[in-house]
């Protein structure tokens, strides 16, 4: 059975995610011990060559699977710190993983999800045809999480996080994405029968429906990845040293920050500017 | 040695508790095992049962007409005919077969009382808004709409005997042991929580276990992010003509406490006796 990772990446103006998908799959290698490939599109390409990292990213992929480029006006408001910006998010393709994947059993990861432990090789053997990551973690606590960080709505089913999702090429997994695909075409209509709202398309809801539809529309405790431990975009990642990465933590109210560090733990950075500022350092854990 | 489900009914000017209980018994003869499906109705006036089509779903009818204005169902050791009973609220519904959950306490209890239930999304509730005076007095978290007993039990015995007299008494149990938080009324969940607690019973009457699993509706400890008067303004209630039962985006699979006594209508009856009558 071949195991490897897939990370998507297509870049916008406002976001270099070749550049996150690159220190994301490097971490993603170097801790897990498996081959990584990037699903992108030929723009990206040509950009990774511009910013003179496509020998880099040759080197750290195993496979550069080119497709089309999404069309999408998904955007979202993202903050780097205190600052706010609307960019324009291009990941509505992420259903298309389990027919691009290369692997029999697959990690796939947001590129702004950096791997430092070998925790989730825990889960390339389990019996389970797909996980999902089960929540997130907030770094700080959970009173900063708002409730549709748990559900997709209010009344609504419990939202998983596809920041992690590991499958298998296995007709179950297949049915599993094409049930996101079809959620992900007919979101309108699942946003009435589910009650979330469908301003803009995502990726957990479409995930955490079809999840919930196959498993009977209960809560199953299967098919569950670990939480993701999570900084918000208003946190700002402030130094790259060694091993050990140091946030500025907002508190809740976003008064003050306040100093945080983790070593050799898996981590979700929303505030994807900071990453970008840290790129060389951080390319160099890699 | 026999097992049933005792249901408890009596006239009331707004609610017809007869309609809910046969609901009730109606989903018993649907998903349970035979030798677990029994079921007996305490009625203030059997010819109400006259109205019913399918009056045979109670499978022992007692007329009582005692003690109307206590809570009947504090009664349930004296009035039951089976020797392994439990005795439940009526505004519930069964999903599926629950005749494992029966054989566990018929083989290891003498009594035991439900000590948790789960919200519509299957979280277990862990909100006190309606159990203030639960969580003031130190009450264990007891749930009378489950209580399993055995007939012959001395323990079932004491406890239900002390839990009549505080139903009987609820003024001067409330100021002598219920100071920290005085309920309106002493209803049998309070009575049987100060029961366990004042016979230091409740770790035998109330271990945790995963069963038995009721849904319990009522609005207020949903885990919603705003307050709500009535769970219906806010999620549907689909019982299909299989007896599978979704609250909004959930299938059930435990007893449902559905609480608002008008969801049973002549629809839900007529898909529940259908099933019944081709079982």
């Amino acid at each position: 059975m071949t195991t490897g990772i897939l990370v998507y990446a297509h870049n916008s103006r406002s976001l270099d995610y070749a550049l996150m998908s690159l220190i994301a799959a490097g971490l993603a290698k170097k801790n897990l011990n498996v081959p990584v490939s990037l699903v992108t599109d030929p723009s990206t390409v040509e950009w990774m060559r511009e910013s003179n990292i496509l020998e880099k990213a040759t080197s750290v992929f195993e496979n550069l699977i080119i497709v089309e480029r999404p069309i999408t006006d998904n955007q979202r408001k993202l903050c780097d710190g205190k600052n706010e910006s609307m960019v324009p998010f291009v990941n509505t393709n992420r259903a298309s993983a389990y027919d691009l994947t290369p692997y029999n059993r697959t990690l796939l990861i947001d590129s702004d999800y950096f791997i430092f432990s070998n925790r989730l090789s825990e889960y390339w053997n389990i019996d389970d045809d797909v996980l999902i990551g089960q929540s997130i973690n907030d770094i700080y606590s959970g009173d900063r999480l708002g409730y549709n960080d748990r559900y997709i709505s209010e009344v609504g089913i419990k939202l998983y996080w596809a920041t992690t999702v590991m499958f298998s090429k296995t007709p179950r997994a297949k049915t599993f994405f094409d049930t996101v695909n079809f959620v992900k075409e007919n979101y309108k209509h699942y946003a009435d029968i589910f009650r979330f709202d469908n301003r803009q398309y995502r990726n957990d809801i479409a995930f955490s429906v079809a999840k919930h539809i196959l498993d009977g529309f209960i809560n199953l405790d299967s098919g569950r990845l670990p939480p993701v431990l999570t900084t918000l975009d208003k946190d700002i990642l402030a130094s790259v040293e060694d091993n050990k990465l140091t946030f500025l933590i907002s508190t809740p109210l976003g008064e003050k920050y306040i100093p945080a560090s983790i070593t050799d733990t898996d981590i979700h950075i929303m505030n994807k500017q900071s990453i970008i500022r840290h790129g060389s350092q951080l390319l160099e854990m890699i | 040695m026999s097992f049933g489900y005792l249901l408890v009914v009596s006239e009331h000017e707004s609610v017809d508790y007869l309609k809910l209980a046969y609901g009730l018994s109606l989903s018993i003869k649907n998903t349970q095992r035979e030798g677990y499906d029994k079921v007996a109705l305490v009625i203030d006036n059997k010819e109400k049962l006259l109205g019913l089509t399918s009056s045979w779903v109670f499978d022992h009818v007692i007329e009582w007409n005692q003690e109307t204005f206590w809570d009947g169902r504090s009664w349930m050791d004296q009035l039951t005919p089976f020797d392994n009973t439990v005795c439940l609220d009526v505004d519930m519904l069964f999903t599926e077969d629950y005749s494992h959950w029966a054989e566990y306490f018929i083989e290891n209890s003498e009594l035991y009382i439900a000590n948790k239930t789960y919200t519509y999304r299957g979280e277990v509730i862990t909100g006190d808004y309606y159990r203030r005076t639960f969580t003031k007095n130190n009450l264990p978290n007891l749930y009378s709409l489950y209580t399993f007993f055995k007939k012959d039990s001395k323990l079932a015995e004491e406890f239900f005997e002390l839990g009549r007299q505080i139903i009987k008494n609820p003024v001067e149990f409330s100021n002598l042991f219920l100071s920290e938080h005085k309920p309106k009324v002493v209803g049998t969940d309070e009575a049987f929580a100060l029961a366990a607690k004042l016979l230091d019973i409740t770790d035998v009457i109330a271990y945790p276990l995963e069963f038995p699993r009721i849904v319990h509706m009522k609005p207020m400890v949903q885990n919603w992010p705003w307050p709500a008067d009535t769970w219906s303004d806010h999620v549907g209630f689909y019982l299909n003509r299989y007896g599978k039962l979704k609250i909004g985006n959930y299938q059930q699979n435990g007893i449902v406490h559905y609480v608002e006594k008008n969801k049973i209508d002549d629809e839900m009856i007529n898909i529940l006796e259908e099933i019944a009558w081709k079982k």
